[in-house]
């Protein structure tokens, strides 16, 4: 007997969020089904992958990103080349030398520089703040400001900084929040809730579940994601149809697998292709899992995934 | 050694000599005076606030006093070390949460008719309650050279004539001051006896005009509060009634901590001292002298507590409760001498131990669905009993399934800055305008009574309130502004309930964000822990044909409220009843009626125990629960209207 293919497509649709202004914008979300079940039903909106670049330069990358990035000296022309990056839908910008401590970067540097990185690429922007919710509400409120009109995303609203935060980025400026959650579905879920009770429309929410490097407790993220889109379309629920946003460079470049040197460990092979390979894996889990966006940054895995998004479209 | 002086609060001071370096809530101890630690002194709770007033402490800081505060002297008793001389000043708040047990007469009165109420129920249901305590007079004939009968068997062979029992039992000490008695006497004389089926065994033998009669005293011990009552065994009426905290409590505010505590050297026989002599015996010398019986006359105890504070009242090895597998040295047991556990009654007294279900699921709560009824009737019945742990039985006469869920000490006002016990100056219900933020109070005691802390049932108005004006946010968290609402330097809110010029201790009446977060993990407990055992028989809330609470949370409880909160599940309020301390009134049951206590036996040993923990989902149904009223909405579609 012939294979009758029974689509399953849902009443339900995760929400479609716009970032970004101009012709270049791009819009996250509008699913109606399972994440990448595109021989169910037309995904509008393809997953999306950012670059991630650091408000402290390109100290410390792999060789071959070095090369990519050749000869950029200011943070300007850093973020140019990486929105030049083939396969880059949005660029990143993560201020992980604003964190307080000694040197760490005022407010107004961080709103200087994000002045710059916004003047020199046309895809949209994200905004990234450090490790303090305190000193990230600082940040995105001033960024907000200056930003007016751009439709940038901020990462992340938390439980702890969610006032401030939605009420500067989300109420005063209209840019977009991102509402970050420590991989819990429950958790995720009143965040939204407090974010839309704070005035926050639903449709300027993000959300970041959480992310892991894949073998770090991955099953987690992975699960979670699952279970929201499950709970987005199967169930309708109204609070967990935002689309959902995944770091994932910043997870996978600091496990050992991407730092420890072949000097040291010879049988484990090339260390900048094992960084390479835990990033792709990690997002290829995440978009298979259900995240709407990734965010990399080196160029090897940016190709190899918007390979495969484009592949599975 | 150095000499340290208390002044308390009541007036009175105590004088004793501590090492250097001694912790200065040790030395309180040492001196009888009763410093509330329920965090078990680890700093964490800021209860033990106490006054330097002349010399030295050595006081590491906390967050709980602030620097104007330790300027005037205000000091953590746990974190403070002894390093000379020194003169303490101990405020009535730093033993609120143990109070005196006078104050609760007139609260607990009210109590004794919802008791007779059960009584009468339970008889309807077929438990007979038989009186099996007498009064009688003896008349012997007096021994003469011809007659040399022993005194005992004088009187024994009378009562077998009088009385045909199979036995009769003349304890030691009976027979001690037999011979006095009877010869002051004349040979006429006053015997308190139980005569039950085949057996009489005499009690006390007295003076034939001597004012008293056969008593007995059914006890609930808490982890946090002990209830008595006094009956006359002989008429079947209740003569006295007290609660009074816990004295366990300094040695911490949980069933861990106590057990902890009760491992270390020595430390078993300090716990049961801390709830027999310095908690048990109090009150009942207190109900005696009130109802102006001796304690002699106590014939009969019953206690129904948790599995952990029948232990440590029996003195019985408590550790294997707290490790893995979860053992405890008895679920049943028969009664124990009043005299091996040092209980102040007659010397032949027993003590009866309602029997426990599970390590978390004890004799209070055997107790409390003896008196429920839910055992006898066909209708789905959810008995949830509020305290330290919350305790769940879901069921009905064909059968029942009980678990247990740490709530922590917050229904009965620990680990809330200003909480306290339901007794006297603890504010029982509030309400808030919503326009103007001003709440109305209601407190415990005799009217001009002053607020001194809030208490179980009027945080759940509270947080109630709170939420329905929008001053907090479903997280707890405060989102509005105005006179009442108050922020320290780090931005950390609390909502003013008292002003100090109004409070019985002068120190504001306050709720914070971290308070009102640890009642949120309270009744996140609760709930989460109904719908998992629900769910755990394939069922949901539509099923319940009616809930009945209990708890010496307060006066009462706002049912609506507590549904407004999430605490409690959305269904109809009709089908909700609070029946204040069941597990007293069942501890009263077993007391008056051998048929009531084995009935206790049949629930115990047919009910079904649920472990939690190991139910995978437990900890997603907590989480999902700690939102006011709740993560998914649709299950309080009333809340917020």
């Amino acid at each position: 007997m012939a294979f009758v293919q029974k689509p399953q497509v849902y009443k339900s649709a995760i929400n479609t969020v716009e970032l970004g202004a101009g012709d270049r914008k791009i819009a996250l979300g509008g699913a109606t089904v399972y994440p990448l079940y595109s021989f169910d039903a037309p995904i509008e909106n393809a997953p999306k992958i950012g670059v991630e670049i650091s408000d402290l330069g390109l100290e410390g990358a792999p060789k071959a990103m070095l090369d990519y990035y050749g000869d950029c000296k200011t943070i300007a022309e850093v973020a140019k080349k990486a929105a030049a990056m083939p396969g880059a839908d949005f660029v990143c910008l993560r201020f992980d030398g604003a964190e307080p401590g000694e040197g760490e970067r005022t407010v107004e540097d961080c709103v200087k520089i994000a002045k710059e990185v916004a003047a020199a690429i046309d895809i949209p922007l994200v905004i990234a703040g450090c490790k303090n919710s305190q000193k990230d509400a600082q940040i995105f409120e001033k960024v907000a400001e200056a930003l007016t009109g751009r439709n940038v995303l901020f990462l992340s609203a938390k439980e702890e900084n969610h006032k401030t935060v939605g009420a500067s980025v989300g109420l005063a400026y209209s840019q977009k929040v991102g509402a970050e959650s420590s991989v819990d579905i429950n958790l995720a879920k009143q965040l939204n809730v407090l974010l839309t009770q704070l005035g926050v429309a639903k449709e300027n929410i993000i959300m970041n579940l959480g992310s892991a490097a894949a073998g770090y407790g991955f099953e987690y993220v992975a699960s979670t994601i699952e279970r929201v889109k499950l709970a987005a379309l199967a169930q309708g629920d109204a609070m967990l149809q935002m689309p959902v946003v995944t770091p994932v460079a910043s997870e996978t470049w600091s496990v050992k697998e991407a730092l420890i040197s072949e000097d040291d460990m010879p049988e484990w092979g090339n260390q900048e292709q094992r960084g390479i390979q835990m990033e792709i894996v990690t997002a290829a889990a995440c978009l298979a899992a259900g995240s709407d966006a990734v965010i990399l940054k080196h160029p090897a895995s940016v190709a190899t995934i918007s390979a495969m998004v484009a592949a599975l479209m | 050694m150095f000499k340290i002086t208390f002044k308390l609060s009541g007036g009175g001071d105590r004088t004793v000599l501590a090492a250097p370096s001694q912790n200065l809530l040790d030395v309180a101890r040492s001196a009888g005076v009763s410093i509330d630690a329920p965090c078990g002194g680890s700093g964490n709770c800021g209860k033990c606030r106490v006054k330097l007033l002349e010399g030295e402490l050595d006081c590491e800081k906390s967050r709980h006093i602030d620097r104007e505060e330790y300027e005037s002297g205000w000091r953590l008793a746990c974190v403070s070390r002894v390093v000379g001389d020194a003169i303490i000043e101990i405020p009535a708040e730093a033993t609120a949460y143990q109070d005196s047990l006078s104050s609760d007469f007139t609260a607990r009165k009210r109590d004794f008719g919802g008791i007779i109420e059960m009584q009468k129920k339970l008889s309807e249901a077929g438990i007979g309650f038989l009186r099996a305590f007498k009064t009688i007079i003896v008349e012997l004939d007096e021994p003469t050279l011809e007659d040399t009968m022993p005194d005992n068997e004088r009187l024994s062979r009378y009562l077998y004539d009088k009385y045909k029992p199979d036995y009769v039992g003349i304890p030691f000490y009976v027979l001690k001051k037999l011979p006095e008695v009877l010869r002051e006497n004349n040979f006429r004389i006053k015997c308190l006896i139980e005569h039950s089926r085949s057996r009489l065994t005499i009690f006390e033998v007295l003076p034939p005009d001597a004012e008293v009669f056969p008593c007995g005293i059914a006890i609930d011990i808490g982890t946090t509060s002990v209830s008595a009552v006094l009956v006359d065994l002989e008429r079947g009426k209740m003569l006295s009634g007290v609660s009074a905290a816990n004295q366990q409590i300094r040695y911490g505010a949980d069933v861990i901590h106590r057990i902890v505590e009760s491992t270390r050297p020595g430390g078993r026989e300090a716990l049961q001292r801390a709830v027999v002599q310095e908690t048990i015996n109090p009150i009942i010398r207190h109900m005696c002298k009130e109802a102006k019986v001796p304690p002699s006359a106590v014939c009969r105890l019953s206690v129904a507590s948790n599995t952990t504070m029948n232990h440590l009242f029996a003195g019985v090895y408590a550790d294997p409760i707290r490790t893995e597998p979860y053992v405890p040295a008895f679920f049943e047991t028969r009664p124990i001498p009043a005299v091996m556990v040092g209980v102040e009654a007659n010397n032949n007294a027993r003590i009866i131990i309602t029997p426990n279900i599970g390590s978390y699921v004890g004799g209070d709560i055997t107790a409390g669905v003896l008196v429920t009824q839910m055992w006898d009737s066909p209708e789905m019945t959810l008995f949830v009993d509020l305290g330290t742990n919350g305790e769940l039985v879901f069921g009905n006469s064909d059968f029942m399934m009980a678990c247990a869920c740490s709530a922590g000490p917050a229904f009965e006002g620990g680990e809330i800055i200003c909480g306290m016990r339901a007794a006297n100056g603890a504010i029982d219900e509030v309400k808030i305008d919503g326009e103007t933020m001003e709440p109305t109070i209601k407190v415990i005691g005799d009217e001009g009574q002053k607020p001194m802390g809030i208490c179980g049932s009027g945080l759940i108005d509270a947080i109630s309130e709170l939420y329905s004006c929008g001053i907090i946010n479903s997280r707890g968290q405060f989102v509005r502004e105005g006179r009442r609402i108050r922020r320290d330097k780090d931005g950390a809110a609390r909502f003013i309930l008292v002003d100090r010029e109004e409070t019985a201790t002068g120190r504001d009446i306050f709720l914070t964000e971290v308070d009102i977060d640890n009642f949120i993990r309270a009744k996140a407990a609760i709930f989460s822990a109904i719908r998992t055992m629900l769910s755990s028989l394939s069922m949901d809330v539509s099923v319940i044909d009616r809930v009945i609470v209990a708890g010496g949370i307060g006066s009462g409880i706002n049912i609506e409220n507590a549904i407004k909160i999430g605490m409690l599940p959305n269904i109809p309020i009709e089908k909700y009843s609070y029946i204040g301390n069941s597990s007293l009134a069942g501890s009263y049951m077993s007391l008056m009626s051998r048929e009531a206590y084995d009935q206790t036996l049949e629930i115990a040993r047919g009910m079904t125990y649920l472990e939690l923990s190991v139910v995978p989902g437990y900890m997603e149904e907590f989480v999902a629960a700690c939102f006011i009223p709740h993560t998914d909405e649709s299950l309080f579609p009333t809340s917020g209207e």
